[in-house]
């Protein structure tokens, strides 16, 4: 049983008549990246905001450690937070925006790691010009600074490379997959797909204030991997047709009448003419691909249909 | 709690606007003693008062007496700009998270509130004691046991006011208007209003125990009765409105 570090159930938020996130379920286990997917005004960073205690949930509830936040409030000491805009003061520098910081957090000799931390995040540079100065991207990085200062156990990331350059997200990028090597949990946020995938361990994806699906990074790849989709009636008397003679191991049964072959190598005409032989009928044989935004956006425009 | 009091006190100490405002205070406090003293004569003469022959607590409650309350505009402007400068900075949501920060930042703000209230008044006797001694060539203090009460019962007041500021800037979370609602409260519109309609209704008189009617009466410190009353209405308020800041904290969405 993986270790739980955060589960909401039937979070929900309402402003006013709009209900923004929609019971939504999610647990999120110690050592994990979990991306939040969604387009423009799904709802990603209300529910993050939910998690940080920033907004109050409209009904539903939040556990952190397994334990219920006292009245609505969340009370998770050590969690980072960066969600939309870097809460920052634009007349200090990046250095005294830490200090502070750091002393609402009580650290001892903070000095050496805010500066530590302004070199990881490349704004060791950065003196003493006042944050006002400084363009988007460089108020982003003090951002993740900001989040990270503490050594918090839990990171909240609402789209942190808005606003980086190429090399900046790479930077960033490495610097996630760093922390989390360290046991870091992160739950990080963007309306990209692709963006997330090469960190995530899970995704949950976010459409009209609803979780549309939660899936394992290895499921989403399998899915988007190529594949022979396989179509027709009497599957038990192809599968082993499939193992026996066209040497076939690496497939799923995906329903009643589906079939999906993974396996490298496997051409649809050998396939076809080997189960005609055997005397089974097929409905339809054909190879499928998927990029990730499009698996994404069929979520989503799928679940816009039902909603609608 | 500490924490997060440090944290504002390191702003504070930083705070370019609440020197600025202090010096203006200095300043304009003894350029107000100067034309005191320049038409002190007259205002003797129309059967005023002697500004020049009063000790240090009767010009106190003189000054005070005089309306708009300088001082209050004083807090007014840095109590609203010290909470807004941190709201409209989105800072408090790094620190959001902790247990109880949502109480804690409002405790500290009221903390330092008493610090610039009490900043201000050792301005004021500065400031008075230079422009007496310039201008009226007196500095007698009086009988020190009254200034001391004098100077707590103000202080508290004036506290209760920054408390009552701080309160409406959380509430309504705008500088301008929380500097309006500042101006119109230290001009003492409300409790002349107060004064009005009570003149309406015989018999009803809760207008003396209005903050800002409290603070600019003339009263005897001396007298325990009127020390007490001081002392509970200014008690009332901080409480009252300390209370409604942080419920009002606790509830808030930070958007
Ligand atoms: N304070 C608020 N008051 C009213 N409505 C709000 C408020 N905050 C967010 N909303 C609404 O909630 C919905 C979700 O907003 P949210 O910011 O969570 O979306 P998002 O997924 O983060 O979008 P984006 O990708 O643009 O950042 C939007 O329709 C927005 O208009
Ligand atoms: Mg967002």
């Amino acid at each position: 049983m993986p270790d739980t570090i955060i589960e909401m159930k039937n979070l929900t938020k309402a402003y006013g008549s709009k209900t923004v996130v929609k019971s939504i379920d999610l647990s999120v286990y110690r050592g994990e990246i979990v991306g939040l997917i969604g387009k423009n005004g799904a709802g990603k960073s209300t529910l993050l905001k939910m998690v940080a205690g920033l907004v109050h949930p409209t009904s539903g509830e939040l556990h952190f450690f397994n334990r219920a936040s006292a009245d609505g409030q969340s009370f998770f000491e050590r969690m980072g937070v960066l969600i939309e805009q870097a809460g920052l003061y634009p007349h200090y520098s990046a250095f005294e925006n830490l200090k502070l910081l750091a002393i609402a957090y009580g650290l001892p000799n903070a000095n050496a790691q805010i500066d530590r931390l302004l070199k990881t995040v490349g704004l060791e540079n950065s003196g003493s010009a006042k944050v006002k100065s400084f363009s988007l991207g460089m108020k982003q990085r003090l951002g993740i600074a900001a989040a990270l200062l503490g050594s918090p156990d839990v990171l909240l990331l609402d789209e942190p490379v808005n606003g980086l350059d190429p090399q900046g997200i790479v930077e960033i990028r490495a610097l996630i997959r760093e922390l989390n090597k360290d046991g870091l949990t992160i739950l990080i946020s963007s309306h990209i797909l692709e963006e997330l995938s090469k960190i995530a361990t899970k995704y949950a994806i976010i459409h009209q204030g609803e979780m549309v699906e939660v899936i394992s990074a290895d499921d989403l790849l399998h899915k988007c991997e190529e594949r022979i989709e396989l179509r027709l009636e009497a599957i038990e008397a192809a599968i082993p047709v499939l193992e026996r003679e066209l040497k076939i191991t690496d497939y799923k049964v995906s329903d009643n009448n589906t079939v999906y072959v993974y396996e490298e190598g496997a051409q649809i005409r050998q396939i076809s003419k080997t189960l005609i032989e055997h005397g089974i009928e097929i409905d339809s044989i054909h190879k499928h691909q998927q990029s990730l935004e499009q698996y994404f956006l069929a979520r989503t425009e799928q679940a816009g249909e039902r909603h609608a | 709690m500490l924490n997060l009091l440090k944290m504002d006190a390191y702003r504070f100490i930083r705070n370019k606007t609440m020197y600025m405002l202090l010096l203006l205070f200095c300043a304009f406090q003894i350029f107000g003693i100067f034309m005191m003293g320049q038409y002190s004569q007259e205002m003797e003469a129309g059967g005023g008062v002697a500004v020049g022959s009063l000790d240090a607590s009767e010009f106190i409650q003189y000054t005070l007496s005089q309306p708009p309350s300088w001082m209050l505009l004083y807090i007014t402007v840095f109590v609203v700009y010290f909470y807004m400068s941190e709201y409209q900075s989105g800072f408090g949501k790094n620190y959001m998270s902790m247990r109880r920060a949502r109480i804690y930042t409002i405790l500290a703000k009221i903390w330092i509130s008493a610090l610039f209230v009490g900043l201000l008044f050792l301005t004021m006797l500065v400031s008075d004691w230079i422009g007496r001694g310039l201008f009226f060539d007196n500095t007698t203090w009086g009988d020190a046991g009254y200034f001391v009460k004098l100077l707590i019962g103000q202080f508290l007041l004036h506290w209760a006011f920054a408390i009552l500021m701080l309160c409406i800037t959380v509430l309504c979370k705008n500088l301008l208007a929380g500097v309006i609602i500042g101006f119109v409260l230290a001009l003492n519109i409300p409790g002349m209003l107060l004064g009005a309609l009570e003149s309406l209704m015989n018999g009803v008189n809760i207008s003396q125990y209005w903050l800002v009617n409290t603070l600019v009466a003339v009263k005897d410190f001396n007298d325990a009765g009127e020390f007490a009353q001081t002392l509970l209405v200014a008690f009332v308020f901080i409480v009252l409105f300390a209370a409604i800041a942080v419920r009002h904290k606790i509830r808030e969405d930070l958007n």
